[in-house]
């Protein structure tokens, strides 16, 4: 059939899948559809969707397997055609559009494209390797696996072609698939490095895949960091330090990821000033950009800036804050880019408290508000994440800043939500944004928090236990005994002891730190501990005989301490607790703490002592025989002239004391 | 670019020289100028250079032959391009959309502004053909989901659909979309889309190189009198005025 009649065709949907699907329509017809097909789908999402819906992806995918074959043995020239179409079509497909790269994966494009990329007929391979380059720019494509030497093979020789997108496509396939130190150990040893950067001199598209791939490689890798950097391959870096200038944005982004990276991965390397500056200056200058760049730009910010003061304070002399907290408003509809920007917001206010005024004072936080009910979880994370770090700000919390209707509503919603990263994020947040000095606390109990708080510290999920209990404790830091009250009333006794006692060390011991803060403060709050005959106590005394954990084993120690501050009957009860009748009556765990190598143990231990010794108590003389008889004198000497200053203190004080009851020698 | 490195050194030669306004002779300056070696083949690829990014095949090939200087691209794929800009240049960029698709499916897939720009002049040539109705069905659904998407789109869509409300469009405030300048535009985007696709600069070297001469005189300027480049098609050197 000639092509002119063909493009009476309909091009409706239906009809172009209906003709791709039909045995009978000849080849010559099915190849006009398939332009046609491509050319409504480029560029086009909601088509792309539709065409979805109607499974395109298969009838495409099916009739590049035929063609592969029908092209074996006759008109090998017109099948090429096909060929190409085909594998456009489907790198469209999985270009941007998730859905896309699911359906492409499922019809089993992925071998039938990798064959493509050897075909004799250059433009076939190109078109095979764009494709499958598209799909490894999705999380969703199958990991490559390295390790295997067939593979490492292959790969090398898709290094090694001279086909840019062939090429390319290789440096594609390790941004996507090295992950692990082994791995990039594995492509360094294989000579993957020196490839990579032979490709670095080579057309844009290798340029910019070398740049992203040697950023995975040497992400966190010293090794292969200092591989880079030496002489045999030449002036690799002075290439790279060239491309932070490049014309094209891209490739001044990722040139500054892969220095960044290097920095990061020694302390050794790129540390002069002059490249800081420049790396904070290009990337404040990427931060405009409107496309996808300026999307990733905040993340890579992040990175050079991440624990790092002096970064940090460059940043801030910068006005980053500034740039950063403008672009919340002008993008404030594409997600990726909010996500990144809040992320980068809150690595600059996690130290250095000139960012944090800046930021209150740039009246962000109304984008907060918005940002904790976006639809998008990592919004939603890294709005928290921001929140959390902007209120370590002792002054701004104090001043009420941070607890207000606006944040604490949408905050404890969060405790609701349906994702798990959200949930801890939102934790963190509230863990901080809780220790209040004001009576904001209140208004955090008023919008339901403290219930659902407790309902996560009975999650199944370990890092959510973790996060409630933590911020249940700093909820209890401070408050009177009205809020404690209802935080244990909500809890019950009963689940505060079964934390106690949980799987996890880093659950036992915030829970053993909320027990601390809630004994904390009067003598009645000590009672706290008596309910249910003693649960919490006998649960706090079985961790200090059985922990190893020198976390676990510190806060319970301050927790007895507080309650041994107590009265008779509470400093009777520790006692029970550090002299259990189960066990030998002269052994006691305080000796094992007191010789520990942590000294905040030493000191907890110690701290113990002087309360239950303390001279002008009634019982206090039956308690030093007793601690006498456990070789606690002995002990006590010991640390007399401990090398921390508290240990020392708190000791002698502890031996003066025991000294006025007599025998001490 | 080395033209201008040497220009730059010797400007600072000078700097160092000069504490006051120094002068140049003309025969000094030209003396300077023999000195300075520019080999002809870095000459050849700035034309060649300049030919192929401004699309002139037969010039570039016959270039070629004639001076031995490889083009830094495939001359097949400038016809390709030219065709492209040609296509939206005439108002035909249904044409032009898939002529790019066939050169490269990712330029207009990965690129939503570019994409955006080409469906807006699809629009737009329709409304001046006088097409309402497939006008308003174009826009409706091939162009708002994308000012869904984004939101400069969307206020650009709503510029160009202002065009279907006046009676007389040569008198109205969104006139200049159906300027053959906006033709212009959209093909000169096209036209930088595909070069960087094909690892290419932009623009042509040598117009930058002459901006550079440019500013360079005039940086010397302050410091010294010497013989002028006024006229850059001759470029020739005018005697110092003293």
């Amino acid at each position: 059939m000639p092509t002119s009649s063909a493009s009476n065709h309909s091009s409706h949907p239906e009809d172009l899948i209906g003709r791709l699907n039909s045995a009978h329509t000849p080849y010559e017809v099915k190849l006009k559809a398939l332009r046609d097909l491509k050319n409504q789908i480029i560029g086009n999402r909601t088509k792309k969707l539709a065409f979805l819906k109607l499974g395109a992806v298969n009838s495409v995918v099916s009739i590049l397997s035929s063609a592969v074959v029908a092209g074996g043995w006759e008109n090998r020239e017109f099948y090429e055609l096909v060929l190409v179409q085909c594998a456009a079509i489907i790198g469209s497909f999985a270009c941007g559009l998730e859905e896309g790269v699911n359906a492409v994966l499922d019809a089993g494009a992925f071998p039938l494209l990798l064959n493509l990329i050897t075909h004799i007929n250059d433009k076939v391979a190109d078109a095979g390797a764009r494709s499958l380059k598209l799909i490894y720019q999705s999380k969703r494509a199958p990991e490559y696996d390295f390790l295997q030497e067939k593979n490492m093979e292959f790969l090398l020789s898709l290094l090694n072609s001279k086909n840019e997108n062939v090429s390319g496509l290789g440096a594609n396939i390790i941004t996507h698939s090295c992950q692990t130190t082994l791995e990039q150990n594995t492509l360094s040893e294989a000579g993957v490095i020196e490839r990579l950067v032979g490709l670095l001199r080579g057309s844009l598209i290798q340029r910019d895949a070398s740049l992203e791939s040697l950023a995975s490689m040497i992400y966190g890798n010293p090794e292969v960091a200092s591989k880079f950097l030496s002489p045999e391959n030449g002036r690799a870096l002075s290439v790279v330090v060239e491309l932070i200038k490049d014309k094209q944005p891209r490739t001044r982004m990722l040139a500054c990821m892969c220095l960044i990276y290097l920095r990061n991965a020694s302390t050794s390397y790129l540390q002069d000033s002059e490249i800081k500056n420049k790396l904070v200056m290009i990337l404040l200058e990427l931060l405009d950009d409107p496309g996808q760049v300026g999307d990733e730009a905040p993340f890579v910010l992040s990175s050079l800036i991440s624990q790092k003061e002096d970064m940090q304070k460059i940043a801030y002399d910068a006005d980053v804050v500034d740039k950063l907290c403008e672009n919340l408003n002008i993008f404030s509809f594409q997600p990726t880019r909010l996500q990144g920007t809040f992320l980068a917001l809150a690595d600059l206010c996690s130290k250095l408290e000139c960012c944090r005024d800046r930021v209150i004072h740039l009246k962000v936080f109304k984008f907060v508000t918005e940002a904790l009910a976006h639809d998008n979880p990592h919004v939603r994370s890294a709005a928290c994440y921001f929140l959390r770090n902007v209120s370590r700000s002792v002054k701004n919390l104090s001043a009420g800043q941070f607890m207000n209707e606006a944040v604490a509503a949408p905050l404890v919603q969060l405790l609701f939500d349906s994702n798990e990263s959200v949930q801890i994020a939102a934790l963190g947040a509230i863990s901080n944004v809780v220790v209040d000095f004001t009576a904001h606390k209140s208004l955090f109990m008023q919008f339901g928090g403290v219930k659902q708080l407790v309902q996560l510290s009975k999650s199944m999920e370990s890092a959510i236990r973790i996060n409630a209990v933590w911020a249940l404790k700093n909820l209890a830091f401070l408050v009177n005994n009205k809020c404690k009250e209802e935080i244990l009333l909500e809890l019950t006794i009963s689940t505060l002891s079964s934390l106690i006692s949980d799987p996890e060390a880093s659950v036992q011991e915030q829970a053993l730190a909320l027990v601390r803060n809630l004994v904390d403060g009067t003598l009645n709050s000590i009672d706290y501990v008596f309910g249910e005959n003693g649960l919490l106590l006998h649960a706090i005394g079985k961790q200090l005989w059985s922990t190893s954990k020198v976390e676990v084993l510190i806060q319970g120690m301050y927790t007895l301490s507080n309650v041994a501050s107590g009265n008779e009957l509470h400093k009777e009860a520790v006692m029970d607790q550090l002299f259990p009748k189960t066990i030998n009556d002269k052994e006691t765990v305080l000796v094992m703490f007191m010789q520990s190598a942590d000294s905040r143990l030493r000191t907890a231990a110690v701290w113990a002592l002087v309360n239950l010794t303390f001279p002008s108590s009634p019982g206090a003389c039956g308690r030093v025989t007793k601690l006498q008889n456990a070789g606690i004198v002995c002990q006590l000497k010991n640390i007399v002239n401990d090398p921390c200053l508290d240990v020392k203190l708190r000791a002698r004080t502890a031996l003066g004391q025991l000294i006025m009851f007599g025998d001490a020698s | 670019m080395s033209l201008f490195w040497i220009f730059i050194h010797h400007l600072a030669e000078v700097q160092t020289m000069a504490t006051s306004k120094k002068l140049i002779t003309k025969q000094e300056w030209e003396k300077k100028l023999a000195d300075v070696k520019v080999r002809k083949e870095e000459m050849n690829k700035l034309v060649m250079n300049f030919l192929v990014t401004e699309g002139y095949v037969e010039a570039a090939e016959k270039f070629r032959l004639e001076s031995g200087t490889e083009p830094d691209i495939d001359l097949a794929t400038i016809t390709d391009r030219m065709a492209v800009k040609k296509a939206v240049q005439s108002g035909n960029v249904v044409d032009a959309i898939e002529k790019v698709n066939d050169l490269n499916p990712e330029i207009l897939d990965t690129n939503p502004q570019l994409f955006f720009h080409l469906q807006q002049q699809r629009l737009i040539e329709l409304i001046r053909d006088g097409k309402v109705e497939e006008a308003l069905e174009f826009a409706q659904e091939e162009l708002a989901p994308r000012g869904e998407e984004n939101q400069s789109f969307l206020e650009e869509l709503e510029r160009t659909v202002a065009l279907l409300a006046f009676e007389d469009v040569t008198n109205c405030p969104v006139r200049d979309l159906l300027d053959i300048s906006q033709r212009l535009k959209t093909a000169s985007e096209v036209n930088a889309a595909i070069l960087t696709s094909q690892s290419h600069e932009k623009d042509p070297k040598l117009p930058s190189l002459l901006k550079m001469l440019v500013w360079a005189q005039n940086q010397l300027d302050e410091k010294a009198t010497y013989p002028r480049i006024n006229d850059l098609s001759t470029a020739a050197l005018e005697d110092p005025a003293v």
